[in-house]
């Protein structure tokens, strides 16, 4: 019994059996434009969704998945005891064993010098996503940490930050509805990022200039004022151009110039002589004379190296012509879910300690040895991806890497060669059948906590019902984890977990932590827009040989299979039956493209790349250019081979 | 005032395979007592629950003069009727109805029958086939044209063996693709036409399949000089109540689970989305 | 009987009155919640009550058609299945109410009688009095003028306040109203001439204070009616539409939902939920076909429902009571009055 009692969070907020509760106020758990709603129960479970007019993100408006909120929680399958795997099966086992088990089975494979990983997720809350990672650098002295969508996020943090004083961007989502202009580089954020599309769509309304640029028409293509098409994956050959043609407008911000002094002339002269359409010029000179201008980055397939420079060159741009620190000029890099940057922040990182302290800062190291009582492993982790693959052992957050992890068939086996997968999550994922350790932890209508909106504001999670049989909130578990591992760490609720983080980040991070009220706070000084810290050289986009066709992903990320679309029965629909309908996947190519192959709707064609090659039915989209591919990243693994393990490919497609 | 909701609980008593992907459930309500005073018409549909899974509407593929049980004949496309599949003689389910309008078999009394039917189209049509057949003499010529994609996709196969058999109904059946064995018809159903003599004045043409399929044949039958008002056909809707009260299958305003499943021709053509 | 004769309440005998409506009912009223919106929901005290706020987001319809509403309960016994329907008649009043909502739950309430009647619903609406206060006032955003649902109402009522400023002249307009009345006689007096003859004074200043929110069904009905709208016209619509749903969530009158088996404890519990003629997969088939893949052919397809002709010889009204939560909720810019105006007009300003 020594242990049993070290899990809080056994508050019960149900009210009698049979009647309605109070709403209660959270944030929604989806994207991370971060809304804020009130979840209603009855008889312990979550029943509606009311919105919040007052609420400075959603302002009353909510999307779809914010509508349905409420129901995977209640109609999902859900864990409800600790699972401890038993000669290939799983029992059932008490939390006293399922945490000794666990923390046992770390502690040796950590003495006998095996690699462990720890994976934190956009699904779990900022507290959760801290714990893992004073788990991994303190507790188990690993490196590996992160999570599994940081790949497509982290480089646009770090190309923010190579110019600007923050990895951030600045300005909200409401912020873009008073700008008069719009550069949006474009993945499709009507469907990924609905509240992000919404403020758009009203700026248009109002007037405002809309600039997509992208390689796939969408919705926000056909709203636009000017569409740019970039080629696929390649949108940085856009972005590169439109900072050489801001500057080749002269209207650029005196201030910015004279403090970049000599880094000034080092940018010009790297952008002379860049050959810039007529289309680029225009939007150039849109964005340069505007009085509010945003910036849009919706998360982008395309290799980390190109990601990093895309934000340096739309910070440049912002910086050169004065919108980078000017209140209501927003530029908003969208994580691809929901608390993908709070995860980031708090350190959930391969190259960071919690607020993107370097790995090299001894002031850093230092508090956090105080905060922890060991020093921080300091060496830089492996990525999500690799990892896995390293790792002996792992812990993973609310995740399952095989759906979110760009290869994920890999994944999988990656995980079923592991000694020890202790897994912890709300719901019941694939990820079950290579666990190790469940730990059933409670989904976001039971937890208490904070998450990170896109715009950096911290939001306040609330249980609406208590967590279903004998699952704990995360936090509550992962401290009891800590304190089986050593040092100890006792967490009497999810806000002694925030003080904490409070005292874990750089002092300048702090006061957000500690100071949060019922809507959020919004990271000090970014309202009033990013400083500049330097400008320097872009540089040009390297060549590409032109081939007949080129494949992409249509997204970084699955909606599809997160446990929160799977389970809700309004949401899960499209994908089920597109799953069912396509288990192999499918291509989609445009009509000329089809024409030219002599295939019809549904014909199955073969992509060849120099990894290998795929067959699937061609299914024909108007609005598509002709060299392009489309692979839908829901079913990717089917056509993993043709790709090479890439998100954009050239390919040869040929009738199978 | 009845819970639109509530199904009653019915036992599968047998369960036949027609091809790899579609089985026939014979079903006997459990609650009520005898299956008798569950009446139906032919064309009509139920709701039928697997019980966790969820509802769908399935057509009645027995007709109402059977009383010993009722039967549908499913085919593997989605979540429902996957679960359906794993079902065995002996399990139960929920059955809901009986729901729509059904065909108007007093309006065919004396008539010439002409029944076509593509594919998994058949079933809605066996339990009129089978009306007719059990009360053959108020009814005039029977002809009945089956097409399916090969000859393991046709279903009712002992069936359709037995109509042709009987010396009062003509049967014609075609495969888009033969397979070894296969010596009959091959080619789309519209080839049938040229096999049967038509009498379009007196003949009411009851066309159920696949969308593809109908389009094609109802054009056929106009060119022949069939009526609109005598080329009868069942729509298809996602549906989720069966009662007219969740609007997932109207077109337009009319209700397919209320002023449906059967309409004429002409009604489908003045229908707008 | 009920009398139709107006009575007043003294505003300081409000609170005596709610406190006994509680003791033999759950009272639902707008009251102020954590963030500072004005929602609808169970009181547990009086005090709680929100008067002239802001409309709450959410109708009082989760009230008679609850986001999730149990139907059915199916379990295992010794003999099978056992399945049982589930109701749900506690008696519900609702306090404070617009007189646009109250429209709303009447619209409901007769679709859901039409034709089959549905006994989920009717006996959980059954059991529901309304208790309105009229506008003195439009709101912001409320064109309840165009669809004869407001500022007051001269039917369709249970309970009806207006506010004479230091007392409430109240109207009983059903026998359920009456109801609410008649234990706490002792509270009210019968309303003088010159009270009643303010009600109507208030009422035409209401209407003449109606702002430029307005929402001409008439033209649009017939345009809609005859399919008199292009795919163009639509395409743009669609195109600033994001497919929430909200629209439809929020709307006084909106009842589309989908039948899922939830499952609790060994058992389920087959649940209507909202869903939305919005979203792709209202009509997506089990074979992959959808008669609506088009997002204009869903954006149609609401108004069609909302504002025809054919619909409105069914239901007797418009499917809207001018209650403006579209505009405010409407994620991308094709509010009722956007859509209405621009069928109207044959061209989109959205």
């Amino acid at each position: 019994m020594r242990r049993a009692h070290a899990i809080r969070g056994r508050r019960r907020v149900t009210g009698r059996e049979g009647k309605a509760v109070d709403p209660v106020l959270t944030t929604c758990p989806f994207c991370p434009c971060g809304c804020g709603f009130y979840l209603l129960a009855r008889e312990g479970r979550t029943e509606g969704v009311i919105p919040s007019a007052s609420d400075p993100v959603s302002r009353g408006r909510l999307c779809a998945r914010g509508w349905a909120s409420h129901e995977a929680p209640a109609w999902g399958e859900r864990l409800t005891e600790p699972l401890l795997r038993h000669d290939g099966r799983m029992r059932p086992v008490s939390w006293e064993t399922a945490l000794d088990a666990a923390a046992g089975s770390l502690a040796a494979m950590r003495r006998a010098g095996r690699t462990i990983g720890v994976l934190g997720s956009a699904r779990a809350t900022n507290e959760e996503n801290y714990l893992a990672v004073r788990m991994a650098r303190g507790a188990l002295q690993t490196p590996h940490v992160g999570t599994c969508l940081s790949p497509a996020y982290q480089p646009l943090l770090d190309g923010l930050h190579d110019v600007t004083e923050r990895h951030a961007g600045s300005g909200g989502v409401a912020d873009l509805e008073g700008c008069d202009v719009i550069v949006l580089v474009e993945g499709d954020v009507a469907v990924t990022h609905p509240q992000v599309a919404g403020a758009i769509v009203r700026a248009r309304k109002a007037g405002c200039r809309l600039v997509t640029i992208g390689a796939v028409a969408s919705q926000m293509t056909r709203l636009a004022t000017l569409a740019i098409a970039a080629p696929p994956g390649r949108e940085r050959a856009v972005t590169f151009e439109l900072a050489a043609a801001a500057l080749a407008t002269g209207r650029l911000d005196t201030a910015t110039i004279v403090a970049a002094g000599e880094t000034f002339d080092e940018l010009r002269r790297s952008l002379a002589g860049v050959e810039v359409s007529k289309a680029v010029a225009r939007a150039a000179g849109w964005y340069a004379q505007a009085q509010r201008a945003g910036i849009v980055v919706a998360p982008l397939v395309g290799d980390a190296t190109d990601l990093r420079r895309l934000a340096g060159d739309v910070a440049t741009l912002a910086a050169a012509t004065g919108h980078l620190d000017r209140d209501g000029s927003p530029l908003l890099m969208l994580p691809a879910r929901g608390n993908l940057r709070g995860a980031c922040e708090v350190g959930a990182s391969s190259a960071f300690l919690p607020g993107f302290a370097p790995l090299s800062d001894e002031k850093a190291a230092s508090r956090l040895e105080g905060v922890w009582g060991v020093p921080p492993a300091r060496e830089t982790g492996l990525d999500a991806t690799a990892m896995l693959s390293a790792a002996r052992g792992a812990v993973i957050v609310a995740e399952d890497p095989s759906v979110v992890l760009p290869a994920g068939a890999l994944a999988r086996e990656a995980l079923g060669r592991m000694e020890c997968v202790v897994l912890l999550d709300a719901f019941a994922t694939g990820a079950l059948e290579l666990a190790t350790v469940v730990l059933p932890i409670a989904s976001f209508a039971e937890n208490d906590g904070t998450v990170t909106g896109l715009d950096g504001r911290l939001r306040r999670v609330r249980a609406a019902v208590g967590p279903p049989g004998m699952a704990r909130p995360g936090w509550a578990v992962l401290g009891a984890m800590l304190g089986r591992l050593g040092p100890a760490a006792e967490y009497e609720s999810a806000e002694g977990v925030r003080r904490e983080i409070a005292r874990a980040v750089p002092p300048d991070a702090a006061p957000r932590w500690r100071e949060l009220d019922q809507v959020g706070v919004a990271p000090k000084g970014e309202r009033n827009g990013l400083r500049r810290r330097s400008l320097g050289p872009l540089t040009p986009c390297e060549p590409v040989e032109p081939a007949p066709f080129v494949a992409l992903w249509n997204g970084v990320f699955d909606w599809g299979r997160d446990p929160l679309v799977r389970y809700s029965p309004t949401l899960c629909r499209e994908s089920v039956a597109q799953r069912k309908l396509f288990p192999g996947g499918f291509v989609e190519l445009s009509k000329e493209a089809m024409e030219r192959l002599g295939v019809r709707q549904g014909w199955p064609v073969r992509l060849k790349s120099a990894g290998g090659e795929a067959v699937a039915p061609a299914l024909m989209r108007a609005d598509l250019a002709a060299g392009v591919v489309v692979v839908p990243f829901a079913l990717r693994d089917g056509l993993a081979p043709a790709m090479g393990g890439r998100s954009v490919a050239s390919v040869a497609v040929e009738r199978a | 005032m009845d819970n639109l909701f509530l199904p009653r609980v019915a036992r599968i008593a047998a369960v036949r395979d027609e091809t790899p992907d579609t089985k026939t459930f014979d079903l006997v309500l459990r609650q009520g007592g005898e299956p008798r005073d569950f009446t139906f018409s032919p064309g009509q549909f139920m709701e039928l629950s697997v019980f966790g899974v969820g509802e769908a509407p399935f057509c009645f593929a027995s007709s109402p003069t059977r009383t010993e049980c009722i039967q549908t004949t499913v085919r593997r496309t989605g979540v429902l009727t996957d679960a359906m599949h794993t079902l065995a003689a002996g399990d139960e389910v929920g059955v809901r109805g009986p729901c729509g309008n059904g065909f108007d078999v007093a309006a065919a009394t004396a008539k010439d029958l002409l029944f076509i039917g593509g594919g998994i189209g058949l079933p809605p049509l066996r339990g009129l086939i089978w009306n007719v057949l059990d009360e053959r003499d108020r009814f005039g010529k029977v002809t009945i044209l089956y097409g399916a994609r090969t000859p393991t996709d046709l279903v009712y196969k002992d069936e359709l063996e037995e109509w042709a058999r009987r010396g009062d109904v003509e049967i014609h059946v075609t495969v888009d693709r033969g397979e070894t064995g296969w010596t009959g018809n091959v080619g789309m159903v519209p080839v049938l036409f040229d096999r049967t003599e038509l009498k379009p004045a007196t003949t009411l043409a009851y066309v159920c399949g696949p969308p593809i399929m109908i389009k094609f044949v109802v054009q056929e039958l106009l060119m022949r000089g069939f009526s609109p008002d005598s080329v009868i056909s069942t729509l298809e809707r996602m549906m989720q109540c069966g009662v007219g009260k969740c609007n997932h299958c109207c077109i337009g305003h009319r209700y397919v689970c209320r002023d449906g499943p059967v309409f004429t021709y002409r009604q489908i053509r003045e229908m707008t989305e | 009987m009920h009398s139709n004769a107006a009575r007043t309440i003294g505003k300081e005998r409000m609170r005596e009155w709610i406190g006994r409506l509680m003791e033999r009912a759950e009272v639902l009223a707008p009251t102020s919640a954590r963030a500072g919106d004005i929602i609808l929901r169970r009181i547990s005290s009086p005090l709680e009550v929100q008067w002239g706020g802001d409309i709450p987001l959410l109708p009082p319809k989760q009230a008679v058609l609850p986001q999730t509403d149990p139907l059915v309960s199916i379990g295992r016994g010794p003999g099978g299945f056992v399945v049982e329907p589930v109701y749900d008649e506690t008696p519900r009043v609702l306090f404070g109410l617009r007189s646009c909502d109250v429209k709303g739950i009447e619209f409901l309430t007769r679709v859901h009688e039409y034709d089959l009647a549905d006994a989920a619903y009717l006996r959980r609406a059954a059991a529901v009095t309304s208790v309105s206060v009229a506008c003195v006032a439009p709101c912001a955003f409320g064109f309840c003028i165009c669809c004869d649902a407001g500022p007051f109402l001269a039917d369709s009522f249970d309970v009806q306040l207006t506010d004479l400023g230091d007392r409430f002249l109240a109207e009983v307009g059903s026998e359920k109203g009456g109801r609410l009345l008649e234990p706490s006689a002792d509270l009210f007096r019968t309303g003088r001439a010159d009270e009643v003859a303010l009600r109507h004074e208030l009422e035409e200043a209401a209407k003449r204070a109606f702002g430029p929110e307005t929402c001409h069904f008439a033209s649009a009905m017939r345009r809609v009616s005859v399919g008199r709208v292009s795919a163009e016209l639509w395409d743009e619509i669609a195109d600033t539409c994001l497919e929430c749903g909200a629209c439809n969530f929020v709307c006084p009158t909106c009842y589309c939902f989908s039948v899922k088996d939830q499952a609790r404890d060994g058992r389920w519990v087959r649940c209507r939920t909202w869903d939305s003629c919005q979203f792709r997969a209202f009509t997506l088939e089990a074979s992959g076909h959808n008669p609506r893949e088009a997002h204009r052919e869903r954006v149609k397809r609401r108004f069609f429902h909302k504002v025809s002709a054919q619909y409105f010889r069914r239901d007797g009204a418009v499917g809207c009571v001018g209650c403006g939560r579209c505009v405010k909720v409407c994620l991308g810019t094709s509010d009722m009055p956007a859509v209405v105006a621009a069928i109207r007009k044959g061209e989109w300003h959205g």
